[in-house]
């Protein structure tokens, strides 16, 4: 990482234009920001692209950018595995999710989880699962982007820590969802731009056909044919099922994109956006063959040592060597604006869960001011990033990231995915079948991922804390295990009150009826229109 | 009544006023439901079976998933890949249009007639529910049972 020490002051200026833009924009939000709808879900504002652009900019994270190209770089096909699980996870939360949860949810999954059910419990478990989720993958992004400011910038890994949890806290205390959500249209829009400019690059390079990238990534790689096959970062087949079946679910369970879906009008935007993220991520992923492959052709094995162990520093070494310091300066600056994006997503949908399932609807029995519960939010928001700059200080740069996020996907997929599609289809479900399925789901994610080789590693794969049991990824057992807690729980009791009141979500969360309005809040004031709607139904609308 | 449920100010709003039973077994929410059952299941089988096909072949046979075919480099393992992509972009634009088509205007049907026959105490709310989401006089006016 020689060259890369070298660039520190062009990189700071990179890192300064991007950290200038976006506090722009939550200045400009800040003055917007009222209600706990706007603080929330951006006044439920937002038009179906712009919550597209959103949503790719919440997802793609620097594991994503950095990532998966450097896994493709190091192993070949198996990397790209990942990049078709996490697209085709998209379906998912087209077909089963998203217009469901903008017609019957308000700010959090909570709200659609615990809808008929007994409020105390099912938003306790409810927030559980959030929670959880958000802790794994906020420490996994925390401890990324220190180690990548680092390695990119050279400025030191706790300053870097600190430094991107204090800007992801100011967006969030000071402009909310509104101030969220513009960063990563921003960040999805850089993202975007930087990967096409990379390929072109690339594909310019080694002579414009494509397939030339297969066959000089083969050349310069010691593993030859093997390289263009799975297996070289898998191993396993049933690792391989497992990891399949985590990522295609996982996301239909992650607190921070699904709580996306309240920023929008209504079903038609929400399902509309699911669109546009889908044609964004998809086309980003289809281009990690040309910056992962590439980069194996064109750095080829003398590239092994810059890239670093995990292969993060690929692409940003594949940057060096095709545009030199000034485009390496860029690149890195994308890369910190994606990571910016995520975590704000992240810690947003985690002051939902303390502030507006935990304080406003468990402690005060929505008893509470929405000014309470707003103030109660921001200061979650600081609670959860200082905790999260915490950890990862603690923990510190040996933190195996990629377990921290695998986690992440797998108590999504195994907690929060099965509570939320049987309480939205599934009229028998109750609230004891919500909370012993997010409980068997958390549990059993995370008590697999303790004892797998990722934690234990043995000699050559065949460690772990049990001998038999090897699977790295635990999404085939612990999703199954999260299915049957709800089945079990909801079998223990009978509760009429859940059953009677399924008629009202099911009715809501397809066709709209009742769903909850927005303030017609934009960055740059609030739409009339929208906001006679609001008014008009709020007034209208008995409350017994 | 449903003490314990209804979650004060701050729960996601409920409706008493509406009756949700009477729209839930009405003919026009029914067909939406029959509908929108008849795309989305077997688009889900599909896409689930295709994903989990590459998944399982990517796992259990590296080499034919390595096999070189039409031109030396491209593999079936990253055609079959790519495939993943077009299949996800294609039903998610037909689920969209399918949406748009069928849908939203059985939605509007089943909200207006749930509405029309007295489900709600408050005649006022009929404005308010429908205009929040603007509806094409001819997605409705085709056979809908106004009483």
């Amino acid at each position: 990482m020689t060259v890369i020490a070298a660039v520190n002051e062009t990189a700071l200026a990179v890192f300064a234009v991007v950290v200038g833009v976006t506090m722009v924009i939550t200045y400009f939000a800040s003055k917007r920001v009222a209600t706990a709808t706007d603080f929330w879900a951006a006044g439920r504002g937002l038009t179906g692209p712009q919550n597209g652009f959103a949503i790719a900019g919440d997802y793609m994270s620097a594991a994503s950018f950095l990532g998966i190209a450097g896994l493709i770089f190091l192993f070949g096909f198996d990397g790209f595995l990942y990049s078709v699980g996490f697209l085709v996870a998209f379906l998912t939360v087209l077909f089963l999710l998203a217009e469901r949860m903008r017609n019957s949810g308000k700010y959090t999954i909570a709200d659609v989880l615990s809808y008929r059910m007994r409020q105390q419990p099912a938003r306790a478990a409810a927030a559980l699962g959030t929670l959880s989720v958000v802790a794994f993958y906020l420490i996994a992004q925390m401890v990324g982007a220190g180690v990548l400011i680092e390695g990119l910038v050279g400025i030191d890994f706790w300053l870097a820590v600190v430094l991107t949890g204090a800007f992801m806290i100011i967006y969030i205390v000071a402009g909310g969802m509104l101030a969220t959500s513009w960063v990563q249209i921003i960040k999805a829009f850089l993202l975007m731009t930087a990967a096409i400019v990379m390929t072109i690059w690339v594909l310019a390079k080694i002579g414009w056909n494509p397939i030339d990238l297969f066959r000089d990534a083969r050349a310069k790689s010691a593993d030859g044919e093997a390289y263009l096959k799975p297996g070289l970062f898998l191993s396993t087949p049933l690792d391989t099922v497992s990891l399949g079946l985590g990522l295609v679910l996982g996301t239909a369970g992650l607190p921070h994109i699904l709580m996306r879906f309240f920023t929008v009008p209504d079903g038609k935007a929400a399902r509309s956006s699911v669109m546009w993220a889908m044609v964004l991520i998809g086309a980003f992923y289809v281009m990690t063959t040309a910056l992962g492959f590439g980069a194996r052709a064109i750095l080829g094995k003398g590239g092994e040592e810059a890239a670093g162990p995990t292969g993060n520093f690929a692409l940003p070494t594949l940057a060096d060597e095709l545009g030199g310091e000034l485009f390496l300066a860029i690149i890195a600056g994308v890369a910190f604006a994606t990571i910016l994006a995520v975590v704000a997503g992240l810690v947003i949908s985690a002051s939902g869960a303390v502030a507006h399932d935990i304080w406003s609807n468990i402690v005060r029995h929505g008893r509470d001011s929405e000014r309470e519960e707003v103030w109660v939010a921001k200061i979650a928001a600081v609670a959860v990033g200082a905790i999260a700059i915490g950890v990862a200080m603690i923990g510190g740069e040996g933190l195996n990231v990629s377990f921290m996020v695998g986690l992440a996907f797998a108590v999504a997929a195994s907690a929060n995915f099965p509570a939320l599609l049987l309480a939205l289809t599934w009229r028998r479900f109750n609230t004891t079948g919500a909370v012993t399925g997010v409980l068997f789901g958390v549990i059993s994610s995370v008590a697999l991922v303790v004892i797998s080789p990722t934690v234990w590693p043995g000699p050559d794969s065949e460690g772990g804390a049990l001998s038999w049991y090897s699977l790295a990824n635990p999404g085939i057992i612990s999703i199954p295990l999260g299915f049957i807690g709800c089945f079990l729980g909801t079998m223990l009791a009978r509760e009429p009150a859940a059953e009677r009141m399924f008629d009202e979500l099911y009715v809501r969360s397809e066709t709209g009826l009742g769903a909850e309005a927005g303030t017609g809040l934009t960055l740059t004031g609030r739409r009339p229109g929208a906001r006679t709607v609001a008014a008009t139904t709020t007034t209208t609308m008995p409350h017994l | 009544m449903t003490q314990g449920y209804t979650a004060g100010a701050h729960g996601a709003e409920h409706h008493p006023e509406i009756d949700w039973e009477a729209v839930e077994r009405s003919p026009e929410f029914r067909e939406l439901i029959r509908r929108k059952k008849a795309f989305v299941i077997p688009a889900t089988v599909f896409f689930m079976a295709w994903y989990f096909g590459f998944i399982i072949l990517a796992g259990y046979a590296p080499d034919f998933m390595g096999r070189e075919f039409i031109t030396d480099g491209l593999t079936v393992g990253y055609a079959l890949a790519l495939s993943q992509f077009v299949m996800t972009w294609v039903l998610g634009w037909l689920y969209l249009r399918q949406a748009d088509r069928v849908f939203d205007p059985l939605a509007v049907r089943a909200r207006e007639a749930a509405l029309a026959t007295g489900a709600t105490s408050d005649r006022r709310f009929r404005r308010g529910a429908i205009t929040d989401e603007p509806v094409t006089p001819s997605s409705t006016s085709e056979e809908v049972p106004r009483s």
